[in-house]
C-alpha cells in the first residue's frame, strides 16, 4: 500500500487518538482499542518503509498513548500515614544489625571520647580547636542561652539554622553511604566525637552543666535518632553495592533503595522535628529545668517505643 | 532496520518498541548549570526581599533548605520530569521503563546527587556516566531512572507534488525510507548540497546534480503516492 493511500485510510484514527491525547475528547474509554490499532499502525509502517515523518509522528503518538495508559499511579490518601507508621518502623526493625553498627559508631564514639575527657581535660584540645571551646562555653553560660539568640525572632532564625544545616548533614550522611557505608560511618563517629568532646567539657564546668543537658535532652532524641537512621540507610545502600547477593549490582542497589526510602523519609522527619524543638523549646528560659527534663526523657521514651512497637502485626 | 543512533528501544506489552534516546554528560551538565543560576538568582532575590535582621535570616535558611533540595523534586514530579536547565536543553527524566517519574524515584536520585558530587565537581557521576551504556550517574542507577531527550513532534510535510516515475529497479523498505527521508528534510539542505547528493546518487538515476535531484522527487511521488 503507498503511504499517500494509508495516511487517508487511518487519518481518522490518528485524529481520535489525538483528541483524546490533548483533552478535547473526554470520554477515553475506546483509548485501549484505539491504541492497540494505533500500534498495528506504527508496525505497518515501519516494516513498510513509509518515510520518517510519518513513523516518528506514529512513535510519539505510541509514547503519549503508552503514558496515559500506564503512567498514572492509582491515588490512596491514607498511604502516607500507613508508610510512616507501619513501613518506616518494620523497615529499621529489618535492619537492627546495621542499626547496632551505626550506633555503636555514634555513642560508642561519643562515649568513649567522652569518658577520656571527663578525665583528662586537656584531650579536648587534640579533637578542637581552643577558640571553638571557648565559644561553646560562652554559648551554655546561664546568662547568654536566651540573650545570644534574641527574643522570638532569634528563635525563628535557629530553626532556619537547624532546618538547612542538620537535615542537609542527614541527607549527605544518606547519600554518602553509597560508597560502600564508609563516609556514612565517618560522619557518625565524627558526630560523636564532637558530641562525646562538648558533653565531656560542659560538664566539668557546673554553670555550664545544667544548661547544656536541659538544652539537649529535648530535642537529641529525635535529632540523634534522625542522624542515625540516615546514616544507617545510607550504610545499607552500600552494603548492597559491596555484597549484592544474588542479584545484579545495580539492581541490588535499586532494590535497597526502594527499602530504605520510608526511612530516610521518617529521619528527614524526625530531624525537623528536633529542629522545631530546639529553636523554640530547648533554649526558653521560662520553662523550668525539670519541665525539661520530664519532656526529654519522654520524648526518648517515645522514640524507643515507637521503634520497638510501632507497626508489629500489620505488615 | 538497525539505525546508528544511540537510541534505547523498550517493548511494550503491545508489542511495539519505544524508542528513548539517553542524553550524554555533556548536555546534563549544561542542564545543571543552568538550574545551579535559577536558584541561585532566586534565593539572591529572597534574600532581597525577606527583611533583615534573624526573622529575616531565619525564614531565608528555611527558604533555601527547601528550594535546594525541594526544586528539582516538585520539577520532576509535576512538570513533566524536566526542571527549567533540562527543558532549556530538551531533556526529560523518565523511569526505566520510560513512565514518568515518581515521588520515589524523583527523591532518591536528587538527594543521591551528593554522592555524584564527591570527590569533587561530580566526579564520580561522570565516571558512572560514562562507564553505562544508557548513560546513568549514581542517582540513576539507585532510582531507577534514565535521562531521555524529549521528543517533539515532528511537522508533517505535505505530499510530494510531482509526476510519479518509476525507479529503474525496486527499491527496498529501507531504501525508500532514506529517498523519502531527503525530501522531508529538502528546506534545510542548500543547493549545492541537493545537487552533490544528487551527482552521488547517479548509479539510481542514470544523471548528475539537480536532474538527479528531480528525478528521485519522482520515484519518490511515485512510491508515497
Amino acid at each position: 500500500m503507498k503511504q499517500h493511500q494509508f495516511e487517508a485510510d487511518n487519518a481518522a484514527l490518528w485524529q481520535e487518538i489525538g483528541a483524546i491525547l490533548d483533552g478535547s475528547q473526554a470520554d477515553r474509554r475506546a483509548l485501549p482499542v484505539l491504541y492497540r490499532r494505533l500500534c498495528q499502525c506504527l508496525a505497518l509502517c515501519r516494516q513498510r518503509g513509509y518515510s520518517p515523518a510519518v513513523a516518528d509522528y506514529l512513535q510519539t503518538m505510541v509514547g503519549d498513548c503508552h503514558r496515559l495508559l500506564y503512567g498514572n499511579a492509582v491515588q490512596r490518601p491514607t498511604t502516607l500515614l500507613r508508610w510512616m507508621l507501619v513501613d518506616f518502623p518494620c523497615r529499621v526493625r529489618a535492619e537492627w544489625r546495621l542499626l547496632l553498627v551505626a550506633m555503636l559508631a555514634l555513642f560508642g564514639v561519643a562515649l568513649g571520647i567522652g569518658v577520656l575527657v571527663w578525665h583528662d581535660p586537656q584531650l579536648a584540645y587534640s579533637f578542637m580547636t581552643p577558640e571553638e571551646l571557648a565559644q561553646v562555653r560562652q554559648m551554655y553560660q546561664p546568662s547568654n542561652i536566651k540573650v545570644g539568640r534574641g527574643s522570638s525572632e532569634g528563635d525563628v532564625m535557629m530553626f532556619g539554622h537547624y532546618v538547612w544545616n542538620n537535615i542537609s548533614i542527614g541527607f549527605r550522611s544518606f547519600a554518602g553511604g553509597i560508597f560502600g557505608g564508609i563516609p556514612a560511618l565517618l560522619s557518625l563517629a565524627f558526630n560523636g566525637m564532637h558530641m562525646g568532646v562538648i558533653a565531656a567539657w560542659l560538664s566539668k564546668d557546673a554553670a555550664t552543666r545544667e544548661t547544656f543537658w536541659s538544652f539537649v535532652i529535648t530535642h537529641s532524641s529525635f535529632e540523634v535518632v534522625g542522624l542515625v537512621l540516615a546514616s544507617m540507610a545510607g550504610m545499607k545502600l552500600g552494603l548492597a553495592l559491596i555484597h549484592p547477593g544474588r542479584l545484579g549490582r545495580g539492581h541490588a542497589v535499586h532494590a535497597a533503595s526502594e527499602k530504605m526510602f520510608p526511612v530516610i523519609v521518617g529521619a528527614a522527619l524526625m530531624i525537623f522535628l528536633a529542629a522545631f524543638f530546639e529553636a523554640f523549646w530547648s533554649a526558653s528560659t521560662t520553662i523550668p529545668v525539670h519541665i525539661k527534663y520530664t519532656v526529654g526523657g519522654l520524648g526518648w521514651a517515645l522514640v524507643l517505643a515507637f521503634f520497638v512497637f510501632a507497626g508489629r502485626g500489620r505488615q | 532496520m538497525r539505525l546508528l543512533d544511540g537510541r534505547l528501544s523498550l517493548i511494550t506489552p503491545e508489542g511495539i518498541r519505544l524508542l528513548l534516546t539517553p542524553a550524554g554528560p555533556y548536555l546534563r551538565a549544561v542542564a545543571w548549570t543552568i538550574d545551579f543560576f535559577v536558584w541561585s538568582t532566586a534565593l539572591s532575590l529572597l534574600f532581597v526581599i525577606f527583611p533583615k535582621g534573624k526573622l529575616g535570616q531565619g525564614l531565608y535558611l528555611i527558604a533555601m533548605f527547601f528550594t535546594y533540595w525541594g526544586y528539582p523534586i516538585i520539577c520532576e514530579v509535576y512538570f513533566g520530569g524536566r526542571t527549567l536547565g533540562k527543558r532549556a536543553m530538551g531533556l526529560e527524566v523518565v523511569r526505566a521503563d520510560g513512565l514518568p517519574v515518581g515521588w520515589r524515584e524523583s527523591t532518591l536520585r536528587n538527594l543521591l546527587l551528593t554522592a555524584d558530587f564527591l570527590p569533587m565537581m561530580y566526579l564520580s557521576g561522570l565516571i558512572c556516566m560514562m562507564l553505562d551504556v544508557k548513560f546513568r550517574r549514581i542517582g540513576d542507577i539507585v532510582a531507577g531512572t534514565i535521562v531521555v531527550h524529549h521528543e517533539r513532534k515532528l511537522v508533517r510535510m505535505p505530499p510530494l507534488s510531482a509526476a510519479p516515475l518509476a525507479p529503474p529497479f525496486p527499491l527496498n523498505a529501507d531504501q525508500q525510507r532514506t529517498l523519502a527521508d531527503l525530501f522531508e528534510r529538502e528546506r534545510s539542505l542548500p543547493l549545492e548540497r541537493l545537487a552533490e547528493l544528487g551527482t552521488i546518487a547517479e548509479p539510481l538515476t542514470g544523471k548528475t546534480g539537480a536532474d538527479s535531484v528531480e528525478a528521485m522527487r519522482g520515484y519518490v511521488a511515485g512510491f508515497t503516492q
